[in-house]
């Protein structure tokens, strides 16, 4: 259960059954075992939209992992981005649910307490439609760099992890 | 730190595709809908103890882990041949009441609502759920949010995580729930049947009063006559949850019923080279292509098919909705594809009032909530009605209870023939001699399929954060000539 001292969150998005579509849930795992500061949540889940909201409200910031195919990159490599990346992607033609930047604006139009700084690391991914535990080899050592980036970006915001 | 462009084009896995083909004189010749599916599912549950499935099978959908949850549970029941105890059942139904709940609001109000409220042809930009709350102000958004996070809590405290459940075994569940808990559940219940009922305002308000929108609704674009498959409860009352699979004909007459075991009776999949998914049907009526009638083994499932092959709502609130909708429709059943949407809104409210009856139930905090198992394992079915219609689970194990095949029919799949009926059929009212296809008008051929709220694939996670879907027309040659794709 959440501790109100707790304001920082890393959230490993994917499926972890689904080859490199885990990579996000994969980092976030071995994250998990890094990291023992009680002001750092570490979470993994499969969700989508409106979900988004009832994860994120609450924390000061946020830090997401989750694959990514590009079409241009090789897989293994670690993009980070922010918000503004999503911001041609707001249409509601999904099948499913909205977006990720809709669902924020919309919690900030509704005033939710949403974090202020949200960052993202995504992974480059090759397979993503076979059921599997692991990932392929270029996005399995992928998995420590970018846990390693990612203590590297609390410590510089955070210096006592 | 390098840029880069999120092109949704490029993700060609998961990808959701509506091709149009016209003929010489520019009209719709054909039209298909491809919905990639994942692969090796059944050889990755290979060798694994059927006990683990209920928490696997979560995995397999980010959007409906609840509904694979319980019918994996219900298969291991049937698989270890153990009765859960009345608690654990009564906790398992009333858990999928908030799962419904959750699946059914979202897709209401984020997807389907935005193309009435503004209008099927308006500036995407604006059709969906900001500008719903634009609007029609800032407190529906704020209504929407709050029950949902109730769905989901309710979910939470039962399932024993927030998004993947593990609370399910063979023979009950993992844990009872306490009277602290009940309360509060009692609470967010009473909430839910008021919010229930706000949806079904809502619907009247803005879409019902809309002649033009009743219009849409009840015209041909989006009709189609075909069966429909469903469970009921011994009433022949809708029910997620337990009971028979019921199956009407397009005049509404009973042409099956039976125990969710005898599914491949009654069951049978059509393959086409061009698709992924494949093409149920009703065996016993026979696959006569993708046609509609009587005499086409052609069937659908989801809300309004639920509600076609019941003969009401078991709760007090929902029935009279029940009554009213195919009153204003013309009787049952009803074959206009856009009332899913209204079905809809309905079974939230059913679902709300029996979460409350559950909450209200003098057995649900009991502990008795397992059957130890103690036959030896062997093969089981699990059924439930997911948000997205009938889903089954299908195990066989060794005498230890080491999975040796599993087989899975999940809703949209069953939706498959139709959804791709649907499409065409709007596609040929709506695209006619080669007139160029506005975004508008390609809107509303998505929304002859977004009626089924269809699930594509399962990496909806995966960055843009939601699932893109081109449209692809190709003239007589074959040669595309217009691509729109969803960002």
């Amino acid at each position: 259960m959440r501790n109100d001292n707790i304001k920082t969150l890393i959230l490993g998005l994917g499926n972890p059954i689904l080859r490199d579509d885990g990579v996000g849930c994969h980092v976030a795992m071995a994250l998990k075992e890094r990291l023992q500061e009680p002001e750092v949540d570490v979470l993994e889940a499969s969700i989508a939209g409106l979900d988004f909201l009832d994860m994120l409200t609450g924390y000061d910031k946020v830090i997401i992992i989750d694959a990514i195919q590009t079409g241009e990159g090789t897989p293994g490599q670690i993009y980070r981005l922010n918000l503004e990346a999503f911001n041609a992607t707001r249409h509601a033609a999904s099948p499913h649910d909205v977006n990720f930047a809709t669902a924020l604006e919309l919690g900030n139009k509704l005033g939710l307490a949403l974090p202020s700084h949200i960052d993202i690391f995504a992974v480059e991914v090759a397979d993503t439609s076979c059921f599997g535990e692991e990932c392929t080899p270029e996005v399995t050592e992928a998995i420590p760099l970018c846990v390693e980036m990612i203590v590297q970006e609390l410590r510089s915001t955070t210096p006592k992890i | 730190m390098k840029k880069i462009t999120i092109d949704p084009i490029t993700r060609l896995e998961g990808h959701g595709k509506i091709e149009i083909f016209l003929n010489d004189e520019g009209d719709v010749e054909n039209a298909y809908l491809q919905i990639p599916e994942l692969r090796g599912f059944e050889k990755f549950c290979e060798g694994r103890p059927v006990e683990e499935m209920p928490r696997i099978v979560t995995r397999i959908c980010g959007v409906c882990p609840g509904a694979h949850h319980i019918a994996s549970t219900k298969a291991t029941d049937a698989v270890y041949h153990v009765d859960p105890p009345p608690a654990a059942r009564k906790l398992r139904e009333l858990f999928y009441c908030a799962h419904m709940i959750h699946s059914h609001v979202a897709h209401f109000y984020a997807l389907a609502a935005p193309d009435f409220v503004l209008g099927p042809m308006s500036d995407p930009a604006e059709r969906n759920i900001l500008g719903l709350v634009a609007k029609v102000g800032l407190e529906i958004g704020s209504k929407v949010i709050k029950h949902r996070a109730y769905a989901q809590d309710i979910q939470a405290v039962i399932g024993g995580k927030a998004t993947h459940p593990v609370c399910g075994l063979p023979g009950g569940m993992s844990k009872p729930i306490t009277e602290e808990e009940r309360k509060d559940f009692e609470e967010k219940a009473e909430s839910l049947v008021e919010f229930g009922k706000f949806g079904l305002k809502l619907f009247d308000d803005l879409v019902l009063a809309n002649k033009e929108y009743l219009e849409l609704i009840t015209g041909d674009i989006y009709t189609m006559n075909s069966h429909y498959m469903g469970m009921v409860d011994a009433n022949n009352k809708v029910n997620f949850y337990e009971g028979d699979i019921r199956v009407v004909d397009p005049a509404g007459k009973e042409v099956a019923k039976f125990k969710p075991d005898d599914y491949l009776d009654h069951i049978a999949e059509h393959t086409e080279p061009w698709s992924y998914l494949k093409f149920p049907f009703l065996k016993k009526v026979g696959w006569k292509g993708m046609v509609d009638g009587k005499d086409s083994g052609v069937f659908r499932v989801n809300s309004l098919a639920r509600l076609n092959v019941a003969e009401g709502m078991a709760t007090p609130l929902a029935q009279a909705e029940y009554e009213r909708m195919f009153e204003t429709l013309g009787g049952k059943p009803v074959h206009a594809t856009l009332a899913f949407h209204w079905a809809r809104l309905i079974e939230i409210l059913y679902a709300a009032e029996r979460l409350l009856e559950l909450c209200q139930d003098d057995e649900i905090t009991s502990p008795e909530v397992r059957t130890i198992p103690t036959a030896t394992p062997d093969e089981g079915v699990g059924v439930i009605e997911a948000p997205r219609g009938v889903l089954i689970h299908h195990y066989q194990t060794d005498d230890k209870g080491i999975i040796e095949k599993v087989n899975l029919i999940v809703a949209t799949v069953m939706n498959n023939p139709a959804m791709n009926m649907s499409v065409r059929r709007a596609a040929q009212s709506l695209i006619k001699k080669g007139e160029v296809a506005s975004e508008g008008l390609l809107n509303m051929v998505e929304m002859a399929f977004r009626a089924y709220d269809p699930c594509m694939a399962c990496a909806t996670h995966a960055l843009p954060g939601q699932m893109p879907l081109e449209v692809v027309i190709y003239n007589c040659k074959r040669e595309v000539i217009e691509r729109f794709s969803r960002l």
